[in-house]
């Protein structure tokens, strides 16, 4: 059931259409995550979310209840939550009143809002700093901090704008399943935005891909990954090689197609809809390089099996990472540490037709 | 540490000895001398705190700080707020005029609100005229005249270092208070002011300390009983009677240990509250809104009756410049180029001093500036910190402070009070830390990596200097270089005791011609003229500093 309605959200900055007429459901309880590169408007639809921009056109609606169009709801009455990319935390108030400040607010009793602010902190192991100054503390622990303010109220709605993005590695791994684990046993609806897809893949449940102010595709990680609706999100989603061609048959009942490739050979490929399969129609192959298969011998008969030569070889410990010329097309291919070829040597690839994507 | 670095901090502390710290020692050892005997003392400063007159003199002139404090503040606050945060048309030239008070010499101001706002003045006459006041108003003698005009004079450092702060502040922390609930006023009140302390501080100090300095403007009201004032007559006027020279000493002393207190205290608290955030992706504007209309309109009423405020300084000091016996009537009413003939045909020597003055002066400053700015900034030179701290003290030093320790030290001591050279070099002490601060921001701003990528390249330490820091640091020195000159091209409260005949400048000669009574005319011309020179200066650094070097490094001006 939505519980976040986006509703054909327009937002224009100069002439630049920021967020282009897009339209998206939040579920309740679920983690959606925003995804794009920067610029690609995933930001303004979140502060729209928040409040803390305007839209030109269109509307959100949370939990049934209009934010725009039946007059402007300002953020300080959304009962929403917000994590920000450098924090905001406060400098002139201590760990606890930084907590404190929106419960106060709201005038809740001083026991009761002592309580509260305990138990958050405690939940994000940030007992014993109550009286230091953000000052004091590390990156680290002043994205608690953050985050402890934005769930301390309950809000109906969460939103962290990059929250993650000015850690360092090592913590920004471990503080993505906590997030998530944290927001989950909570139950609250939430939106996340960011631009680093492995950080998208494990904290949501959903994702929507973004690019130039336009939502692209919504799925789960899977669905994304597996099933990518274009070039962007294939080339976005992961790593992946791309093959110009066009289709010289259709075979199977519309679900197979011939492709003549750039690389002047013919490839199989299943085709996800019929609608696209019409000879002579321009298309572009994805694979990703752990989907190819590496053979030392050619084998007989054998569809789509190419012949390449390794231009670099690359030992990441648990396989082997090789840049392969297919006829000039350089392809990229995960294989197993087993193989023995050098770079200059030959072999052969295998794109299995099931693996492979025709994107338009 | 090299030895060229060693080198350059031993000149630079033997200069701050002879200039700086002998005389303002001089100074504190002539206040514990007793009147009448070869004995020393505290008498002096139990005679100073004993005697009612002195004491409501120092009590008046704390009452006039803490006054003037709080009228700057009430303006400027909203002022501040409006120029950080609201998009409006014309906010620029609006801006540069409410700034306009920051080069102008505060006596300049008191003569136009004299006549304008005097019991004679063009206000009553106009009301008296259309029979809104059956008798004058005292609209500006007494205290509240002081408030009035010491708070327009140091309006612009209350509405520069908050709006600086409004600026400053990272948007996301109001953000983050508005989604937590907190809207409008009260985001304001718990977040937004309490993170603009620190540059309120700043400026605040500056005001606060100027009524311990300013010794002309109650002069020119009329009223002698504050600090700085007393302190100049007992010791220009009463310099044969020991007892009144010394009480004038005591006092220049006990307003130095008050500014210079006042100026630590602050500096501490504006440190220890430096607030660090870990501030990424915030806009170079900061968070700047669209005002309702309401707001708006406000907002340009407000702005445009300050604006108003300070153009009447010049228009009415232009107004009696090119006029003769302007008494009694709104206007003048008797045009003249005389004042100007009288200046530049009987006194062009005022004009001379004036710029001979300020260029030596100048010359001083940066070959002092620009090495001391490289100490601080890029080395690690022992003792720097120490050589930052006695340059950045001299802010908060009375100008009259300076005025009678060089009339002490370089009399008897060492004789250089007899040559002119005492009176540019009394200007580059007064304003030694301009210079310097300006040079530093400029160097802060300067990646360290560009200097170190032409070491590398195989220049050494000044052919670097030469090559790269100085062209790219120019801007913010130039820009220093101009108001350095402005601020000595205008300056009396040290070339007061130290000219002698012959070595009038500008502001000297407003002061005699005002005193003598009978000149205003002249005087007001010569302010005026004054206003000119600085207005081109002026013109000369918005040019230069938005014009040709702002094309020469393109639309970032000045950030590299």
């Amino acid at each position: 059931m939505a519980f976040i309605k986006i509703e054909n959200l327009y937002k224009r900055f100069g002439n630049v259409a920021a967020v282009n007429h897009i339209w998206l459901e939040v579920n309740r309880g679920e983690i959606l995550t925003l995804l794009g590169p920067s610029g690609c408007g995933k930001t303004t639809t979140l502060r729209c979310i928040a409040g803390l921009e305007k839209p030109d056109e269109g509307d959100v609606i949370i939990d049934g209840q209009s934010m725009f169009s039946q007059g402007f709801i300002p953020p300080s009455k959304r009962e929403i939550g917000m994590v920000f990319q450098n924090y905001a935390v406060w400098p002139h108030m201590r760990v606890f009143d930084n907590v404190a400040y929106g419960l106060k607010i709201r005038k809740l009793p001083k026991k009761v809002i002592k309580k509260k602010v305990t138990e958050t902190l405690e939940s994000l192991g940030l007992t014993g700093l109550e009286g230091r100054f953000p000052g004091q503390l590390s990156g680290g622990q002043q994205q608690r901090v953050a985050l402890a303010r934005a769930l301390v109220g309950n809000p109906k709605v969460l939103l962290l704008d990059e929250p993650l993005s000015n850690l360092d590695a090592k913590l920004r791994e471990k503080m993505r399943f906590e997030i998530k684990s944290l927001v989950r046993r909570m139950g609250i609806t939430s939106v996340y935005v960011t631009h680093d897809q492995a950080e998208a893949m494990v904290i949501s449940d959903r994702v929507s891909i973004m690019n130039a102010g336009d939502i692209v595709q919504v799925g789960t990680p899977e669905e994304i990954y597996k099933k990518p609706a274009n070039r962007f999100v294939a080339d976005f989603i992961g790593t992946t090689n791309f093959i110009a061609g066009e289709i010289s048959e259709v075979l199977r009942e519309r679900e197979l197609v011939s492709i003549h490739t750039e690389f002047g050979q013919k490839m199989l490929c299943k085709i996800p809809d019929p609608a696209m399969a019409s000879t002579n129609k321009k298309v572009t192959i994805s694979i990703r390089p752990e989907d190819i298969e590496v053979f030392k011998e050619p084998r007989e008969g054998a569809d789509n099996l190419f012949k390449g030569t390794i231009v670099n070889r690359a030992y990441l410990g648990n396989f082997l990472y090789l840049f392969v010329s297919v006829d000039h097309t350089m392809v990229r291919v995960q294989a197993p540490y087993g193989i023995k070829q050098k770079e200059g040597e030959e072999l052969f690839l295998f794109l299995n037709p099931e693996k492979c994507i025709v994107l338009p | 540490m090299s030895r060229g670095n060693l080198f350059l901090s031993l000149l630079l502390w033997l200069i701050l000895a002879i200039f700086v710290i002998y005389p303002l020692s001089f100074l504190v050892i002539e206040s514990f001398k007793i009147a009448g005997t070869n004995d020393v003392g505290i008498q002096n400063y139990i005679d100073f705190f004993k005697d009612t007159y002195y004491l409501k003199t120092f009590g008046n002139t704390l009452l006039l700080a803490l006054l003037v404090l709080l009228t700057s503040t009430a303006f400027g606050l909203p002022l501040a707020y409006i120029l950080a945060r609201y998009r409006l048309k014309g906010k620029t030239v609006l801006t540069a005029l409410i700034l306009l008070p920051i080069v102008l010499p505060a006596y300049a101001g008191a003569f136009a609100f004299m006549v304008f706002f005097g019991k004679q003045g063009t206000l009553n006459l106009l009301l008296l005229e259309l029979g809104l006041v059956s008798k004058p108003v005292n609209f500006i003698f007494g205290l509240h005249g002081l408030v009035f005009i010491q708070a327009l004079h140091l309006l612009p450092f209350i509405v520069l270092s908050l709006s600086a702060g409004f600026t400053n502040i990272d948007p996301s922390l109001e953000e983050a208070a508005e989604v937590e609930g907190a809207g409008g006023f009260k985001r304001f009140i718990t977040v937004t002011l309490p993170l603009c302390t620190p540059n309120y501080l700043a400026g605040a100090v500056i005001v606060f300390l100027w009524p311990f300095t300013d010794w002309l403007t109650p002069m020119i009201f009329g009223q002698i009983d504050y600090l700085p004032s007393i302190s100049y007559i007992n010791i220009a006027y009463h310099f044969t009677d020991m007892y009144r020279k010394y009480m004038g000493i005591v006092s220049v002393v006990v307003s130095s240990v008050i500014c210079i207190g006042m100026f630590l205290i602050s500096k501490r608290w504006v440190e220890s509250k430096k607030y660090t955030s870990l501030s990424k992706g915030t806009t170079l504007e900061g968070r700047i809104i669209e005002p309702g209309p309401i707001k708006r309109f406000w907002s340009y009423v407000y702005m445009f009756l300050i604006a108003v405020l300070v153009l009447l300084i010049p228009t009415v000091l232009g107004l009696s410049a090119f006029s003769r016996r302007w008494v009694l009537t709104p206007i003048p009413t008797y045009w003249t180029l005389d004042n100007f003939r009288l200046i530049f045909l009987e006194s062009p020597g005022l004009l001379k001093n004036s710029f001979v003055f300020s260029g030596v002066s100048l010359l001083w400053g940066v070959a002092f500036g620009l090495p001391a700015a490289y100490l601080i900034t890029r080395t690690r030179v022992r003792g720097k910190e120490a050589l930052d701290f006695v340059i950045t003290l001299m802010l908060a030093f009375p100008g009259i402070a300076v005025g009678v320790s060089y009339l002490l030290a370089f009399w008897e001591g060492i004789p250089l009070a007899t040559h002119w050279i005492i009176m540019p070099l009394s200007l580059f002490v007064r304003r030694l830390p301009y210079f310097l601060r300006m040079a530093h921001a400029s160097y802060l701003q300067l990646d360290v990596s560009l200097e170190e990528a032409s070491e590398i390249s195989g220049a050494g330490k000044l052919k670097t200097f030469m090559n790269i820091s100085l062209p790219l640091l120019l801007k913010g020195v130039f820009v220093g270089i101009v108001m350095f000159f402005i601020m000595a091209f205008q300056e009396i409260s040290t070339a007061i005791f130290l000219y002698r005949g012959g070595w009038e400048t500008l502001p000297i000669g407003i002061f005699l011609n005002w005193h003598r009574g009978m000149e205003f005319g002249i005087a007001a011309a010569m302010a005026f003229f004054m206003i000119v020179i600085i207005f081109i200066l002026l013109l000369i650094v918005s040019r230069i500093g938005g014009g040709i070097i702002g094309a020469a490094w393109g639309s970032s001006g000045g950030r590299y």
